[in-house]
């Protein structure tokens, strides 16, 4: 079996510095960022939906493009981003278009709308900002994460995790996992379209019968460490946050190879209105500056170049992310429906 | 840096420390009434309505002593309670006192109910009285600060945090809701609180917390999934509910404190 990539120390990664050569591989020949000094001033009002996370970080981001344009004003409404979702679909049904930008927390939202054809094409001269596999015509990935499998470092080492998500439905491990969670939820998604939906089915019943529930990952992450189980599901970030409070915390992170199980998913902002202004809003979040910002405040991943990613990002050498296409993740329902009927949810 | 919670933690404590909760909030018992938006208009009705329920009690306790249970019919009390507009005026205005009040009366019921001594059923109705006085001036304060336009700018906050010190406000709020529910005789509802306080506001904090005091942050996640849930489901009495749900707010606070410090070192996006 082979070995995983894991979590080094805090001070090897910070000294690795750059993207595992794999992930490189998927992120290939992206354009270099661009500084927020080389952007035009916004000048006027746009309504934003924006989906509630990342602790306010994304607030954060938006209070400064304020205060860099003084003569800018952005109107926003938060909420979760399966309602605002919901809320863009109904408008539209209705005839009516209040939102010039949607910024979701998940790619899978965003397909929903661009499914729906309400998202307004993007010049490419900002999406090819994006790396290669992350540049959409009508969407933009702003940061991504990366599926992870974390172990228990008193009772694993990173060779005995198969490096095959499948194979762990057959293994003894206890696990822990999150199955109510929207992320845990895309990365079932990319397991149906990867592998179908009864193969899928199975796998589910097949962890659930060794699994712990948490309602999230953070706490799937914790009962990992604590020893509670050996390994768990969640995303990078999570892992990295908990090592980053607890320096000497007993976790660290395993990836299986070009399977859904190491899925790269992203947040995701399009515009709803063809607006020139909305469209600047985008690069702003596209700078070296707020890029930068994401990565060593909420520890997610650059996907413009010449960005460094997050203190702790793992090296990820050997890890394979799927070809999917993000917005494929927007098929929720099915997934949901899987979940239930095979007894998960 | 002075944040927007340290601000409002100010202004709450300036007037008597009324926690406002959102308009939206919706009773047990029904839709709030639209009278809540209009508190200076309606404080002789609230002062009318304590009376009134005072005088129920008593002549309920009166009956008691002349007939036991039977004549005093205490299941009338919740009829009362809920048939005034003051029930929602200190529901959505301060939360702990509602959770007293129905703590109150549930006090005068039981002693009823389990044929206590007329002392230990008028003990229990100076409780409920000290808790609907309490209330009524809690209502006062809050009127005054309806009068000066804050309410709303309170309520918009709570509703949707923009971050997370914002969140730990709304989730104080929710768990003195936790006790009022519990208080109501309404266990599942408040284990439901629980959970989706969890899930909705405190998740969207915990990231963040964890980088900075992991141990806080699993104490926390025990408080949320097994310590409140398993004190409701095993039913304590009020005041131990009442007495984790202060063990966690003392939690918060902490929380709170390192959020703001954490705020004031972070770069600058640009």
């Amino acid at each position: 079996m082979q070995r995983r990539t894991f979590v080094q120390s805090m001070a090897a990664l910070a000294a690795a510095g750059a993207l595992p050569i794999s992930l490189n591989t998927v992120l290939a020949n992206p354009a270099s960022a661009v500084s927020v000094e080389s952007l035009p001033e916004l000048k006027g009002e746009l309504t934003l939906y924006l989906g509630r996370g990342e602790g306010g970080l994304y607030e954060n981001v938006i209070k400064a493009i304020e205060e860099r344009n003084p003569a800018f004003k952005l109107r926003i409404r938060r909420g979760p981003t399966a309602s605002l979702t919901n809320a863009i679909l109904a408008e539209a049904k209705a005839g009516v278009r209040r939102a010039d930008l949607f910024w979701a927390v998940d790619s899978g939202a965003v397909g929903m709308v661009t499914d729906a054809g309400l998202a307004q094409p993007l010049p490419t001269d900002l999406t090819g900002q994006l790396r290669d596999n992350f540049q959409f015509p009508d969407w933009t990935p702003v940061t991504g994460r990366i599926r992870t499998i974390p172990f228990n470092t008193e009772r694993l080492t990173a060779n005995d995790i198969p490096d095959d998500i499948m194979a762990l439905a057959d293994s003894d491990f206890s696990i822990a996992w999150a199955p109510a969670y929207a992320s845990f939820q895309s990365f079932v998604t990319a397991m149906r379209i990867l592998k179908g939906d009864t193969v899928t089915a199975d796998w589910l019943r097949g962890i659930d019968a060794r699994a712990t529930k948490f309602a999230g990952e953070l706490g799937v992450v914790m009962a990992v460490e604590r020893g509670e189980v050996d390994l768990g599901l969640a995303n990078h970030y999570y892992t990295l946050r908990l090592k980053s409070g607890k320096p000497q915390a007993n976790v660290d992170l395993a990836f299986t190879r070009g399977d859904a199980g190491c899925l790269v998913n992203a947040s995701g902002i399009m515009a709803l209105t063809d607006n020139e202004l909305a469209v600047n809003f985008i690069r702003y979040l596209l700078t070296r500056e707020v890029q930068s910002y994401l990565a060593e405040e909420a520890y997610e991943i650059p996907l413009v170049d010449n960005v460094a990613p997050p203190a702790g990002l793992p090296s990820l050498d050997t890890v394979s992310p799927p070809e999917i296409d993000l917005t494929q993740l927007a098929d929720l329902r099915p997934t949901v429906e899987l979940m239930r009927s095979s007894g998960i949810l | 840096m002075t944040s927007k919670w340290f601000k409002r933690q100010h202004l709450v404590g300036m007037l008597g420390a009324v926690a406002l909760m959102t308009s939206q909030a919706t009773m047990a018992t029904g839709a709030i009434g639209e009278h809540v938006n209009h508190l200076t208009d309606n404080l002789d009705n609230y002062s009318q309505e304590v009376n009134w329920l005072n005088d129920k009690v008593k002549a309920m306790i009166l009956r008691y002593q002349e007939g036991g249970a039977d004549e005093a019919k205490p299941d009338l009390l919740v009829e009362h309670w809920e048939a005034v507009d003051f029930h929602s005026a200190i529901e959505t205005n301060y939360v702990p006192v509602y959770a007293s009040i129905w703590q109150g009366l549930f006090g005068v019921k039981t002693a009823m109910e389990d044929n206590a001594s007329i002392e230990q059923v008028r003990e229990q109705h100076d409780l409920l009285e000290q808790a609907l006085w309490q209330g009524l001036g809690a209502v006062k304060l809050a009127a005054q600060y309806q009068d000066k336009g804050l309410t709303e700018q309170v309520a918009t906050a709570q509703e949707n945090p923009t971050n997370s010190l914002e969140a730990l406000d709304a989730i104080d709020n929710h768990l003195n809701r936790v006790v009022a529910k519990y208080a109501e005789k309404l266990p599942k509802e408040a284990v439901t609180i629980v959970h989706d306080t969890y899930l909705n506001l405190f998740e969207g904090v915990e990231g963040e917390l964890i980088a900075l005091d992991a141990e806080l942050v699993e104490d926390l996640e025990k408080d949320f999934n097994v310590t409140l849930p398993q004190a409701i489901q095993n039913d304590k009495s009020v005041d131990d509910v009442r007495g984790v749900v202060t063990m966690m707010q003392g939690k918060l606070d902490t929380a709170a404190s390192l959020l703001e410090q954490s705020a004031e070192e972070r770069k600058d996006v640009f």
